[in-house]
């Protein structure tokens, strides 16, 4: 037996309190005009499906949609599917798709295409192992997706609609092509024109766009949306200095970042508007409990004990953070509160000291590395180091880019704490929170057989309750066995010109429902 | 002057070697690539190596080193990953841009640079003489993104005379790509500027009390004539040599200045390139801008024999 669940019951991350942003409503929006927005770095790839990173992201949701995605709260919701109905035993999902939606040459989309865009998603998407319980695609008519799943996994749906790499969908002859190579043709409110690597990316207003009607007005990545700028040009930016100048100057229209003392130093111009976003992204501290000081426990309740939160985010965020020892952010539907953390975040030099004299330390090194290119990670190091040392430890302090960090982490020895923002991830909800911490490539190096369990839970309870029941297994154990630290939660400023009405912050600056005073 | 150039494009040869087997070795040796930043900050290790098998940066170095040596030899310097293009298309499309930067950068440094030197070389140890040069030193010791920074705060943002960033082609428009590139040229040509006219002031002043610089004199002509005539016209080789080593210290230069400004040139490409382990860029962009080295200090080499007679004989 089929049910049907249109919108999100029992499957979703709920509401991710995001900043209340003063919609205009009643205002009526003005088509016209050609949109300047920077973004700080150039994407990997513009293959959507084959990227995490937030660059191609700010692209990609402008020109794609997927069958479902998130909305306002981060909670799955339907987008190029009016809904799905999931069979009693959790092992069928039956997409019935949206009428009438085109592609930007102008086919309408079928079943076909959704098939094909999964397909290839599963060879070549960076999120593709979401996909490995789905043993088949079926078509059974040109409206409706079956995906028929050998085992269950109750997260299927939030894993699709994460923007993350999105399960964007495409035509069915892009289907076959290789990480990379696809042309750019989705079903989204812009349409790709061009892209000069290094210098910006253009794309115009679909004018044959289908407004997805089951909405009312912009919601999150999904909702009705109205493409109102005749175009939107993304550049290619990396100096903080030069956007900041370009916004004030007029020549740029909107930032997806800009730093925030910066925002403070223009927050009485009125010809910029500023929206911070808070939450943003959980700081962590990330420890191999696999190799050398940090293999024992003791160590690393010694580092858990040594650092004062608050002082590594307040410097390394410029003073936009709020504290936050949960793994979830408060309000989620996974959210498994804070009783019982203070123990484990409040500085205690003297018990640190005490346990690193029970582990026997006698000055080794604790490996700490950072990558140089994200100013938070380094802030957050250079603190930490500071610290830890102040608490007796020999810390070896290695700055190095951003891939021979990554190469370094995920090898098992030579280092013991990483610094890393997880910004997309808790957005999503546990799984990929959790996830990170499970498998045989887990970024602690070392599987932890109740986080193990924890992921496993997730994967194939049915029930609700039993799967928040795990996350807050794996909060309690991440405490306990200091398996890596939660710093606090970070925050960022977006930024527009005043003349850009409507506009409302999120994970990308979206280009659709505003315009132009 | 044939043998010359012969020579000296056969000696280019060994040089562009040594480059490429420089940068393969590089490749070997840096850890990370391109796969990790396309998996993104917090993929697993599998997922990386899922990305490294798709495209293909899994084969071994002796094979991927034969392959990229086969293609330079049919001029095929490989295809970059991030941008799904070759190389040599890559580089030659954002070529224009750097070169348009460098040459007017110099340009500038020259126009302002040689004058200066001169006028110092004529006031020697006088006050114009010591306000050139430390107009000179200023230049030389501030760092080009900070002065880049500099002008974009002051002639973009305070008195909105040119634009903060971004490139307009020349074909596309004329004075719009002279106001692009006028703020990063300039913050590059201040950088040069020093160089050139210590070196034209040192030089005039070997020559200004010469001979024929007298006899110059005793003919009746002024103090600036026999500056611009014969002085500079004899100073002419270490200020071409400068200006030589100046372009080369330009394209580097321009690494910074394209960053600050935004331009989409070489510059940009490579340090993108490096930082996302883009190897065939990193290597094909190397060896296309140690050939335009090369090929530049042979054309000052070409220029040596034209502003002097005598080199001609030995050439």
């Amino acid at each position: 037996m089929l049910r049907r669940r249109t919108f999100t019951t029992g499957l979703t991350t709920a509401a991710l309190p995001l900043p209340a942003i003063a919609q205009s409503v009643g205002q009526q929006g003005r088509k016209g005009g050609d949109v300047i927005v920077a973004m700080t770095a150039a994407p990997p790839t513009i293959d959507a499906q084959a990227t995490s990173a937030a660059a191609a992201r700010n692209i990609s949701m402008h020109m794609f949609e997927s069958l479902y995605t998130r909305d306002e709260g981060a909670n799955p919701k339907p987008e190029l599917a009016e809904g799905v109905d999931i069979s009693a035993d959790g092992l069928t999902y039956k997409f019935t798709l949206r009428s009438g939606v085109k592609f930007h040459n102008g086919k309408t989309m079928t079943s076909a295409d959704a098939k094909a865009s999964m397909e290839r998603y599963a060879k070549v998407g960076t999120s593709r192992d979401t996909l490995k319980s789905v043993a088949a695609y079926e078509t059974p008519d040109s409206k409706t997706l079956v995906m028929k799943l050998s085992t269950i996994y109750p997260g299927l749906i939030e894993a699709i609609s994460s923007p993350r790499a999105p399960f964007v969908i495409m035509p069915e002859e892009e289907g076959n092509k290789p990480m990379g190579q696809i042309n750019m043709i989705g079903t989204g409110p812009f349409k790709f024109v061009e892209y000069k690597p290094d210098s910006h990316v253009k794309m115009v207003r679909f004018d044959d766009y289908a407004q997805n009607k089951a909405y009312e007005k912009r919601d999150g990545f999904t909702g009705k949306k109205t493409a109102y700028f005749d175009s939107v040009t993304i550049r290619i930016m990396p100096e903080a200095g030069a956007r900041t100048a370009g916004l004030q100057t007029g020549e740029l229209h909107v930032l997806e970042v800009m730093d925030v003392a910066s925002s403070k130093r223009l927050k009485d111009d009125k010809n910029i508007k500023s929206y911070p976003m808070l939450p943003w992204a959980f700081m962590t501290l990330m420890m191999n409990n696999n190799w050398g000081l940090t293999s024992k426990l003791e160590i690393r309740r010694a580092i858990q004990a040594a650092l004062d939160l608050e002082e590594i985010m307040a410097i390394s965020t410029d003073g936009l953070y709020r504290m936050g020892p949960s793994w979830q952010y408060p309000g989620t539907t996974y959210y498994p509160g804070a009783d019982g953390l203070d123990a484990y975040t409040k500085q205690d030099l003297p018990k640190a000291k005490a346990l690193m004299k029970a582990a026997g330390y006698n000055n080794e090194e604790l490996v700490l590395i950072c990558d140089s290119s994200n100013k938070p990670h380094l802030d957050a190091a250079t603190v930490e180091a500071q610290q830890l040392r102040a608490a007796g430890f020999n810390v070896k302090l290695s700055v190095m880019d951003w891939p021979t960090v990554y190469t370094a982490r995920a090898k098992p020895e030579g280092w013991n704490l990483w610094p890393l923002m997880m910004g997309i991830e808790p957005y999503e909800g546990p799984y990929n929170v959790v996830g990170f911490f499970g498998g045989t490539q887990c970024v602690q190096i070392k599987p932890d057989p109740v986080i193990e369990e924890c992921n496993a839970r997730l994967a194939n309870q049915l029930k609700l309750e039993d799967r928040r029941a795990a996350v807050k297994t794996f909060q309690d154990r991440m405490y306990d066995q200091a398996i890596s630290v939660k710093v606090g939660e970070a925050g960022i400023v977006q930024a527009t010109r005043a003349n850009v009405m409507n506009y409302a912050p999120y994970r990308i600056p979206r280009m659709w429902d505003c315009w132009f005073a | 002057m044939l043998r010359l150039l012969i020579v000296r494009l056969l000696a280019a040869v060994p040089v562009l070697l040594v480059v490429s087997l420089v940068s393969f070795g590089l490749t070997l040796l840096v850890p990370g690539d391109i796969a990790a930043e396309i998996a993104g900050p917090t993929a697993s290790a599998a997922d990386v190596e899922h990305v490294r098998a798709e495209l293909g940066l899994n084969k071994p170095p002796l094979e991927r080193m034969i392959q990229w040596y086969g293609g330079v030899l049919h001029g095929d310097l490989g295809r970059s990953i991030s941008l799904n293009q070759g190389v040599g298309e890559a580089v030659l499309q954002r070529l224009p841009v750097t070169l348009s930067l460098t040459f007017v950068a110099l340009t500038i440094a020259c126009l302002l640079g040689i004058p200066a030197g001169l006028v110092a070389a004529a006031k020697a140890r006088a006050w114009p003489d010591q306000a050139a040069m430390g107009a000179a030193l200023v230049g030389l010791s501030l760092p080009d993104f900070w002065l880049g920074l500099l002008l974009i705060w002051l002639f973009g943002v305070k008195l909105g005379w040119l634009p903060t960033g971004g490139f307009v082609a020349p074909t596309t428009d004329l004075l719009g790509w002279l106001r692009s590139i006028t703020l990063p040229a300039g913050a590059l040509a201040l950088t040069q500027l020093g160089p050139i006219a210590r070196m034209t002031r040192a030089a005039a002043l070997e020559v200004a009390n010469s001979d024929y610089i007298r006899t110059a004199r005793a003919k009746g002509l002024t103090e600036p004539r026999v500056y611009a005539r014969h002085v500079l016209a004899a100073s002419m080789v270490p200020i071409l040599t400068v200006v030589g080593i100046g372009f080369g210290l330009s394209l580097g230069g321009a690494l910074v200045v394209e960053q600050v400004f935004s331009l989409p040139g070489v510059g940009r490409l490579v340090i993108g390139a490096v930082l996302r382990r883009d190897w065939p860029i990193i290597q094909g962009g190397l060896l296309l801008t140690t050939f335009i080295f090369v090929a530049v200090n042979l054309l000052v080499d070409l220029l040596y024999l034209w502003v002097d007679p005598r080199m001609r004989e030995g050439a």
